[in-house]
């Protein structure tokens, strides 16, 4: 049996049916002609389809059936004289077809693609820009960077950074009370710069930060000269004159850094007449400042650290700024949905579970009638007749089989 | 014979003789050369004459074995999902292995009674 019989089989089959319809292609006043091409495309597509070897294919190719599908039907084969019109009558359909499918396809594409890109453009800057604000500080927390630009670096001793954190602390303990649990996003924020700020300086890429790193040593030489010396005065003078509010906070050290302080000199050197509020608004400003020049930095990224960054910070389980994650995130699946119709016939529930049967089987298929199905315990066993079998794509058919196997 | 034409299975269209008829019909639809109705009676004529032709024109006997993956019983139609199958032919002279076959079976029976 087996595929050697599958040609005459079909070419059977299709001959019956072209047969049988003829009287109907009569009925309906269709000419006999289509009937022909009917039955040549029929045979073309199954020959396509490279299942087994037709009567009506070229006997002479090893590789019977299908490749002349893609030459263009030059002048071979003189063995096939009459079939060889008609094929290129088929190859030029099938070319015209090809073509007329096509053309729309690509002059659809220009088009459609805009589209797609407008859209998405527009998802992303309605959806990303809040995102990456919010992500900025969060990005910059990430100790690994810092650590890495701290190495090499002389040990960072930097007695500034105390009444900075200070300061930032006092700044979100206002921001608290003032704005309550709304403020959580900016305290983070504040949090978050005052673990970032003494790396920041010494982040080598920025001039300004170069400008700033440099400034620093020396500002770190000299506060340490001037605060041993201070810690000897204050012992013996006591507080110093120009801090009589904030002893307690050890801002006298920020007050002594105060006139060199040129990084978040800001602050410091009005830091003790401020106001708490003034503060904050200098804090908000700063950080927003630096959130613009992370975002230069963050864009240059090669887009796999940045989506790490990103898929990181969404990790984190900061207030706020989760909240905000959690609805783009679902957004932007929505809107890949959105791309497609939204349809039912969409709906992936229903239809995955076929297609993936469908795709388990694809290919390996056995279509045939059933006499019986036994089954003891785990063991079946069937009887199967009239039976189509494609595997491993060739083609056979069979009057009787029998199946067993266990589950 | 409207009945008899109707008690043929459809199910030999899925496989590649019926897909190539079915896309050839098509072509010849989408280039309206024929109609949808006349398209769906050579369908009906090849549901019967395969049918016919399988069970006249075949003598071919096969036997599988193989391990069970999944099984379905819906509307007197046989689904099986097979893995690791060895099929054997031609009295065990030809062996052909997969790794899964899927099988679409409708009743004998009921096709012969009507």
């Amino acid at each position: 049996m087996s595929n050697a019989n599958v040609g005459n089989v079909y070419d059977h089959i299709i001959q019956e049916v072209i047969n049988a319809v003829r009287v109907d292609f009569e009925e309906n006043g269709v000419d006999d002609g289509v009937l022909e091409e009917l039955k040549k495309g029929w045979q073309h597509k199954l020959s396509q389809m490279n299942v087994a070897s037709f009567p009506w294919d070229p006997k002479p190719e090893p590789p019977p059936p299908a490749p002349p599908a893609h030459t263009p039907a030059p002048a071979t084969l003189p063995s096939q004289h009459q079939q060889q019109p008609q094929q290129q009558q088929q190859h030029q359909q099938a070319a015209s077809y090809t073509q007329a499918t096509l053309s729309p396809q690509t002059s659809a594409q220009p088009l459609s693609l805009p589209g797609n890109l407008h859209s998405n453009g527009n998802g992303i800057a309605i959806k990303s820009e809040p995102g990456l604000q919010k992500l900025e500080p969060v990005i910059k927390q990430e100790p690994g960077v810092g650590m890495q630009g701290q190495a090499g670096i002389p040990p960072p001793y930097n007695p500034g950074n105390g009444a900075r954190q200070i300061a930032a602390q006092r700044a979100a303990q206002a921001l608290e009370s003032n704005y309550g649990p709304r403020a959580a996003a900016s305290i983070s924020a504040i949090q978050n710069n005052i673990q970032q700020a003494p790396r920041q300086g010494q982040q080598p890429l920025q001039q300004q930060q170069q400008q700033q790193q440099q400034q620093q040593h020396m500002q770190q030489q000299y506060r340490q000269g001037v605060i041993n010396g201070m810690q000897q005065r204050m012992q013996q003078h006591g507080v110093p004159q120009g801090v009589p509010q904030n002893p307690p906070n050890g801002l006298p050290a920020a007050q002594v850094d105060g006139p060199s302080d040129a990084y978040d000199g800001v602050l410091m050197k009005r830091g003790v007449e401020m106001g708490r509020v003034e503060i904050d608004n200098l804090i908000h400003a700063q950080i927003a400042s630096r959130a613009k020049q992370m975002e230069g930095g963050g864009l240059m990224l090669p887009l796999k650290e940045a989506t790490k960054t990103r898929s990181i910070a969404k990790a984190k389980p900061v207030d706020g700024a989760t909240q905000f994650d959690g609805p783009d995130d679902s957004m932007k699946d929505e809107d890949l949905d959105d791309d497609a119709i939204n349809s039912d016939l969409d709906d992936s529930d229903d239809n995955n579970d076929d297609d993936e049967e469908d795709d388990e089987g694809s290919g390996q298929m056995m279509l045939c009638m059933y006499d019986k199905v036994q089954r003891v315990k785990n063991k079946w066993k069937c009887t199967l007749k009239d039976g189509v079998l494609t595997v491993n794509g060739r083609e056979y058919v069979f009057h009787k089989a029998t199946g067993e196997y266990e589950w | 014979m409207a009945t008899s034409s109707t008690s043929f299975y459809d199910l030999y269209r899925h496989g590649s003789l019926g897909m190539s008829l079915t896309d050839a019909l098509d072509d010849l639809i989408g280039a309206e050369r024929i109609d949808p109705q006349l398209a769906m009676k050579v369908l009906t004529q090849f549901d019967r004459i395969v049918a016919e032709s399988l069970s006249d024109k075949v003598k071919a006997r096969l036997t599988f074995k193989g391990s069970l993956d999944t099984y379905r019983f819906c509307d007197e139609v046989w689904t099986f999902l097979i893995k690791n199958v060895t099929f054997k032919m031609d009295n065990g002279q030809t062996t052909v292995v997969a790794d899964k076959v899927k099988i679409v079976s409708c009743s004998a029976k009921r096709s012969d009674e009507k």
